[in-house]
């Protein structure tokens, strides 16, 4: 066994993993059994025992609690009427600016994303509402297509993030500076995406259809009535966790409780629409747990290996400098989220990646968001972006020109990340300023 | 035989939800409590004992008593992309392999979460908190939840077979 050198059995163990998520094995009992493999042939700990003691171990901790609520705050905010309103409510303020009505894509994906956390749940909730109205206006579809699937990508980012939640549990970090390292990101995402909107609409003026501007202030306030609610719920949600107020569980907590009161008081909601949504979220965070559980005992397992802690030396003879090590990962990411969801390449990066990150002297929190934002990225890209599937799914158009449109996102989105790693004080900037 | 053990998936499942519903409550009574502090000065401070641990244990029983219900539903997720490429019989053999590779890894992880439980018991281990849960208690939804996620692999399985064909539809997917 012991001839066998690191790269040889890090080469086995993952042909393995392939080839059991490839025959369409659940994500999680395929990371389960790559790890149970790593133990049995390539170390000498007792993998039952490991098991176990990983599965009751990672099941019961506190962080992890905000994952079921938040999911519950998005699924009770879907069902309410605010999908419905969004359009209405964000539409009358926007129809001076360049670009006009896109931007309704754009800020109401940003504000959905910050209730849900799911881009294609972001996506499918705006786009049903946002592409008929601006295909009807006229508007180019590239660019209705476009600015929807990439600025839906944002729900990974913007907290309260599902995606910040699993990298903050897996990898120890604190859940409150990582949701508070996401906002300056994702603010400088939504100025990308609207700056690029306005280039676009500066560039060919004759594409954007005109849009009548005669609702007063007054009247504006008023369609938007729905919306202000939502935005104090999220405002306050954030801004608890940032002062410190509030751990993330007790906000999300009361995020759940807040947004139940609102869609009930909006009318049209009541216990079945609360039961599904219920539902919904336990069926969702079930799946989630039982990938970190996976995740979690891969983590343990490649422990006891050694592997990890040897490729890292291994990269390490490289010489590679943290940009380079970064461009690699970044390329490498983008392949593997071809195939794989967000929260599955999140929870493979952090059990194997991980320690090669910190040994070359990289903040895993400022990692977290690098992460992120390469995730985001995945979900546009084809064979398997989910957010094209969605759009594809909404609309009947090819997926292949959905992610045509897409393109000038991702490469948004690259230069976000280019942004964020030659700034790195975006990211780290404000969790800084919270102290703790 | 079917209709009882789909009860048997939802029950849990319903189990799983409240569960969710306690965290929530708990949570949101001891910030209202929290609140109540901070106006009413220490005299007006209470903290629900162990109420973390208590969240956490929730939590545990609504991650492991939902993983049957959300297996039959479709909701854990996989990659299709190959195996729905798939000429029907292939699809058929890939989901027979699945179901069963995945059921013996699950019992594997029941039977050792047994023992772990038996461990527990024989020790008399507690949780650390001011309240201290024997941990056999909450440990009890891991064992319940595994073992039903076994019987639900294997349920899967027996169906699949009989029918000749994939029996689940994942969430989603189309």
């Amino acid at each position: 066994m012991a001839e066998l050198s690191d790269p040889v059995i890090f080469g086995i163990l993952l042909t393995l993993l392939i080839a059991l998520l490839a025959s369409g094995l659940w994500v999680a009992l395929s990371l389960m059994i790559m790890a149970f493999v790593a133990i049995v042939a390539f170390s000498n700990a007792p993998a039952g025992l490991v098991l176990a003691t990983t599965l009751w171990g990672h099941s019961h901790s506190w962080p992890l609690a905000a994952l079921p609520l938040f999911i519950l705050m998005g699924e009770i905010l879907l069902r309410s009427r605010l999908s419905e309103d969004m359009f209405s409510g964000l539409a009358p303020w926007l129809t001076r600016m360049p670009g006009r009505l896109l931007h309704v894509n754009v800020l109401g994906c940003a504000i959905f994303a910050a209730v849900s956390g799911s881009s294609a749940a972001t996506a499918a909730t705006i786009g049903r509402m946002s592409v008929p109205e601006l295909k009807e206006r006229g508007y180019p579809e590239d660019l209705i297509l476009g600015t929807l699937a990439g600025s839906a990508t944002l729900g990974f980012l913007i907290p309260p993030s599902i995606i910040l939640i699993v990298y903050g549990v897996a990898t120890e970090q604190s859940i409150a500076r990582l949701f508070i390292a996401g906002i300056l990101p994702g603010a400088m995402l939504v100025c990308l995406f609207g700056g690029y909107v306005m280039l676009r609409a500066w560039m060919s003026p004759a594409s954007i259809p005109k849009e009548d501007d005669t609702m007063s202030f007054r009247e504006k306030l008023v369609a938007s009535r729905r919306l202000l609610p939502v935005m104090l719920l999220i405002i306050g949600v954030i801004g608890t966790i940032y002062t410190g107020v509030a751990s993330p569980t007790d906000a999300a907590a009361v995020g759940v409780v807040l947004a139940t009161v609102l869609a009930v008081m909006t009318g049209s909601f009541g216990r079945k629409e609360f039961t599904a949504a219920l539902m919904s979220a336990t069926r969702t965070s079930c799946m989630i747990a039982l990938i970190l559980f996976g995740a979690g005992f891969l983590a343990i397992a490649m422990g006891f290996t050694g592997i990890p802690r040897n490729l890292a030396t291994w990269i390490g003879t490289f010489d590679l400098s943290p940009g380079a090590l970064l461009a690699v990962l970044t390329v490498f990411f983008v392949l593997l989220g071809c195939f794989l969801d967000g929260i599955s390449v999140v929870v493979l990066t952090t059990s194997i990646i991980l320690p090669i990150v910190q040994a070359v002297g990289i903040d895993p929190l400022w990692f977290g968001i690098f992460l992120v934002l390469v995730v985001e990225m995945s979900q546009i890209t084809p064979p398997v972006g989910f957010n094209l599937f969605v759009i594809q799914g909404l609309t009947g158009i090819d997926i292949l020109r959905v992610a045509k449109a897409a393109l000038p996102f991702f490469l948004l989105l690259m230069l976000g990340l280019l942004l964020i790693t030659v700034f790195p004080g975006i990211v780290t900037m404000l969790p800084n300023a919270m102290g703790n | 035989m079917r209709r009882v053990l789909d009860a048997l998936y939802t029950a849990a499942g319903g189990l799983a939800a409240l569960s969710i519903l306690a965290i929530c409550l708990l949570v949101s009574a001891q910030v209202g409590l929290n609140i109540l502090a901070r106006i009413g000065g220490p005299s007006l401070s209470y903290t629900i004992p162990s109420y973390a641990d208590f969240a956490g244990f929730a939590l545990a029983a609504a991650s492991f008593l939902a993983m049957a219900y959300t297996l039959r539903a479709g909701a854990h997720i996989r990659v299709n992309l190959l195996v729905s490429r798939l000429p029907p019989r292939g699809q058929w053999i890939a989901e027979i392999l699945s179901l069963a590779l995945g059921g013996a890894m699950v019992g594997y992880a029941t039977w050792f979460s047994v023992l772990l439980l038996a461990e527990s018991l024989h020790y008399g281990d507690t949780s650390p908190g001011i309240v201290a849960v024997p941990l056999w208690i909450p440990q009890t939804t891991m064992v319940v939840g595994l073992g039903l996620l076994t019987l639900a692999l294997l349920d899967t399985l027996v169906e699949s077979l009989r029918s000749g064909r994939p029996v689940l539809i994942d969430f989603g997917s189309e």
